[in-house]
């Protein structure tokens, strides 16, 4: 639809613009007739300050160029379509043409320009190319302008031979000339207003779809947040109904044999003895449904490989997705610990990582992890921008929480990058097995 | 879809090629054809018979020289036609190759930028020397220093003598080098009253006006770029003075060609033409019959020497002539060419525009073949410096127009007896603020 209103302002012009040069070259040439008809040519050369050569062959020649106009107008709007290196040599094409029938004419009509303008600008993407290109129309149009060059320039003048016709004859040509030209202008800003206003539509068609963009992917966050809820909400309901599965029941098991413990103890000290294997025998099995239960929630990595490996692999994949470098130093031989333990040592240094890059900005993270009597320092320094308040937030009451569960410490610095300092004791050799 | 479209381009492109060159190859003959813009008669308004034969001459030697050449013009154009046959071909882009170019059309065809500037043909051709032309001859053909057109033919202003009178009132032929005070002195003495009824019957002068002294009093009317008149000068006071001298030794009466005709006055100003024209057959018969007569330089004032005007029939190319070359070849025939120029003196009625042909004692010989036996001739040396030293009209638009302004002036100055300065100076006021506009 816009580019159909586009298509009939250009060929609005082009009529325009072909009747118009067409019209001035013939009235010359006819006027020039008529005066030498009248043998008033010596008159009418002592009243004029320049003529053109052979107005009849000028105006041949101005009807050529401009079917040659015309074709260059078909092969862009027929042939080429979007073939924009045969578009632009048709439009320089044009503008040269236009030029020499401009010159032609001894600029007593520019108006030729102003359509090649307005094609060009028709195909102009670009808002700066688009403001240079009208720059130059403009400048162009102002000096191709017959009263500014015909100062210093001899050039013969259409209102000269309009003057050698009676009074009222000059008033409607004079009229028509200049109704012709003010005519072409006025199509020109229309196509122009009509241009603006259906970018300005672009662009807000534009906004309004960036506007529901915007609106979907606060939707989309929304949902995000909700489905972790959600997910939240049943790993709680699984956490809850596996405790009350294994732990409830063995619990319940113990509570009742030790009960009946309590009760025989004086009285059968050897079927409390036995009832008290039993209960030991429950609560093994116990332990071993916590430990199955704990292992679904483990982290994939953890899960599959050995803590080092996992460690390992989680800083690779770090260096390869984040802007930031990631350095391991472990000076911890053969890192198997209780699957607790392997979990808290890992969520701190993936929590450690997390932050130091989304809340750190840092480029540089150096993980070292050592020994100290029976308990695993870990150390995370960062070279980003640290922090002077520690605030409480999720990432570090998390840490605390986890090594706290684990009977460790941990500190945080956040004067030069920001530093985490983790104690974890560790259960050596202690096994439930 | 690409080779397709290339394909296209290349097919319009094609024929578009092949139209242009059709339509050039029939513009263009085999036999190239140099179009001569001339008109019939003389320049000088005076009778000629043999107005075709110098250029058609011109035209067989050049085109001989030229094999392949033809020239051609339209025979048959009056002089007075000639400034709208020229405007009509102008107009209609079809002015000729070469044309004459009227004094009165050479200032208006200069604006309008019709005839090729000449200045770069001059200085490369290696043959062609601007030297041999007259200088005042050359500057006839210039506007705002660049020559636009070449002289052809040049023709002097010169005054005319009536021997017979002066005979009778036993006064001497005045030498060449004269002055004002004697031709005052003979003028006093040849106005008289013959018969006796009171009334003047014999006149010292006729048609000899104040500008024909203006010239011989070294006065520069305009300045050189013609924006401003000069004509509060001391040597304008004075060539009007001694025009108001000649003026009231006829006590108001009106001379005219009817005394002149019948013998009865001394001198007359007279172009180089009309000498040649009534002073040889057929035409001599025509006119001045009654009297023996001769032409002498103009007098001198005191600042000035014996000056006249003088004019030139020029020629010039069309701006838009395809065959620069041979249209400068052809210039140069008919206004370079010795024996071109020596035609002037044997068929046309002016002089010769280069010096050494018109100072040759050829020339001399064909000036005296067609006199009457015992008659002077005008001594060509004389006729030379009569043309280098001379005067041409200025060459702008107001130039007319001032002139007659000036006439009118001082002819009512002549008649009312007013004050010469004061007259002048507020004329001179008037014509500035007419040359601004």
């Amino acid at each position: 639809m816009k580019g159909k209103r586009i298509r009939i302002f250009q060929v609005g012009l082009l009529i325009l613009n072909i009747f118009t040069v067409t019209a001035i070259s013939g009235f010359i040439s006819a006027t020039t007739m008529l005066i030498c008809r009248n043998y008033d040519a010596r008159e009418f050369l002592s009243g004029v300050t320049a003529i053109p050569w052979d107005p009849r062959w000028k105006m041949w020649a101005c009807i050529i160029l401009l079917a040659l106009l015309c074709v260059g107008f078909g092969l862009r709007e027929k042939v080429f379509k979007t073939n924009m290196t045969a578009i632009t040599t048709c439009l320089v094409g044009e503008l040269l043409l236009a030029i020499v029938i401009v010159y032609l004419l001894n600029f007593n009509y520019n108006g030729i320009l102003i359509m090649v303008f307005a094609n060009m600008l028709a195909y102009v993407k670009e808002r700066k190319a688009q403001t240079t290109l009208m720059v130059l129309a403009i400048v162009c149009i102002m000096l191709a302008d017959y009263s500014l060059l015909s100062v210093g320039y001899r050039l013969y003048s259409i209102e000269s031979y309009i003057a050698y016709y009676d009074a009222a004859a000059q008033r409607t040509l004079l009229g028509i000339y200049n109704v012709l030209i003010s005519l072409n202008m006025a199509v020109f800003i229309m196509y122009c207003v009509d241009f603006i206003v259906t970018q300005r539509g672009t662009i807000d068609e534009v906004n309004a779809l960036y506007e529901e963009l915007e609106k979907v992917n606060e939707q989309i966050q929304e949902y995000a947040v909700m489905s972790e809820k959600m997910a939240e909400t049943r790993e709680r309901n699984r956490l809850a109904r596996e405790i009350h599965d294994t732990l409830g029941h063995t619990l319940t098991g113990i509570a009742a044999g030790i009960d009946a413990c309590i009760a025989t103890i004086d009285v059968a000290p050897d079927m409390t003895k036995k009832q008290l294997e039993v209960i030991s025998g429950v609560t093994r099995d116990g332990i071993k449904d916590i430990r199955r239960s704990v292992s679904e929630l483990r982290p994939d990595a953890l899960e599959r490989f050995s803590l080092d490996y996992a460690i390992s692999k989680m800083v690779t994949d770090m260096n390869a997705v984040s802007g930031a470098k990631v350095y391991f130093n472990c000076q911890v031989k053969n890192l198997k610990f209780d699957e607790d333990e392997e979990n808290a040592i890992y969520r701190v240094i993936q929590e450690g990582i997390t932050n130091a890059i989304r809340h750190g900005k840092a480029e540089k993270i150096w993980i070292t992890m050592t020994k100290e009597g029976a308990d695993i320092c870990l150390q995370i320094k960062d070279n980003g921008v640290g922090s002077k308040e520690i605030k409480n937030g999720f990432g570090t009451k998390h840490m605390k929480e986890r090594i706290g569960m684990l009977g460790g410490t941990v500190s945080f610095d956040g004067s030069n990058g920001f530093t985490v300092n983790a104690r974890i004791p560790i259960r050596w050799g202690e096994n439930y097995d | 879809m690409k080779k397709k479209q290339r394909i296209m381009i290349l097919l319009v492109f094609l024929i578009l090629a092949g139209a242009s060159a059709v339509i050039a190859a029939k513009g263009r003959k085999k036999e190239i054809v140099l179009e001569l813009g001339m008109f019939t008669g003389s320049n000088w308004d005076v009778e000629s018979a043999n107005c075709f034969v110098v250029i058609d001459k011109a035209i067989d030697a050049f085109e001989a020289g030229h094999p392949g050449v033809t020239i051609h013009y339209d025979s048959g154009i009056l002089r007075e036609d000639y400034s709208e046959w020229c405007a009509r071909k102008l107009l209609k882009g079809e002015i000729p190759d070469v044309f004459m170019v009227l004094d009165t059309d050479f200032n208006q065809y200069c604006s309008l930028d019709v005839m090729k500037n000449l200045d770069e043909y001059m200085e490369n051709d290696p043959e062609f020397d601007e030297t041999r032309y007259f200088s005042t001859a050359l500057d006839i053909g210039k506007n705002s220093g660049h020559q636009y057109a070449l002289p052809y033919e040049v023709v002097p202003t010169l005054l005319f003598v009536n021997k017979s009178l002066l005979a009778k009132e036993g006064i001497e032929m005045p030498e060449q080098d004269w002055n004002w005070n004697d031709m005052y002195e003979i003028c006093r003495k040849v106005t008289r009253d013959t018969d006796g009824d009171g009334i003047l019957d014999q006149f010292g002068t006729y048609n000899y006006n104040w500008l024909n002294v203006v010239h011989t009093s070294g006065a520069q009317l305009f300045s050189d770029d013609f924006a401003r008149a000069n004509f509060a000068c001391d040597e304008v006071y004075d060539a009007l003075r001694f025009t108001r001298r000649i003026y009231e030794l006829n006590q108001g009466q009106k001379v005219t060609q009817e005394d002149y005709n019948n013998g009865r006055v001394a001198f007359m100003p007279l172009t180089f033409a009309e000498y040649r024209t009534y002073k040889t057959y057929p035409y001599k018969i025509k006119k001045y019959t009654g009297f023996q007569w001769d032409c002498t330089t103009f007098p001198a004032g005191s600042s000035g020497g014996n000056t006249s005007e003088v004019d030139a029939l020029l020629i010039g190319i069309s701006r838009w002539t395809e065959h620069e070359q041979l249209a400068w070849e052809f210039l140069k025939q008919l206004t370079y060419e010795n024996e071109m120029q020596m035609d002037i003196f044997r068929y046309s009625q002016g002089v010769s525009v280069l010096k050494d042909v018109t100072m040759s004692e050829e020339a001399a010989a064909i000036i005296q073949e067609d006199m009457d036996e015992g008659e002077r001739v005008i001594d060509s040396r004389l006729l030379g410096a009569v043309i280098e030293d001379g005067i041409i009209a200025p060459h702008f638009q107001k130039y007319e127009q001032v002139i007659n302004l000036a006439d009118n002036e001082i002819s009512k100055m002549m008649e009312e007896n007013k004050s010469i300065e004061s007259t002048i100076k507020i004329f001179q006021r008037s014509i500035n603020s007419y040359l601004k506009q």
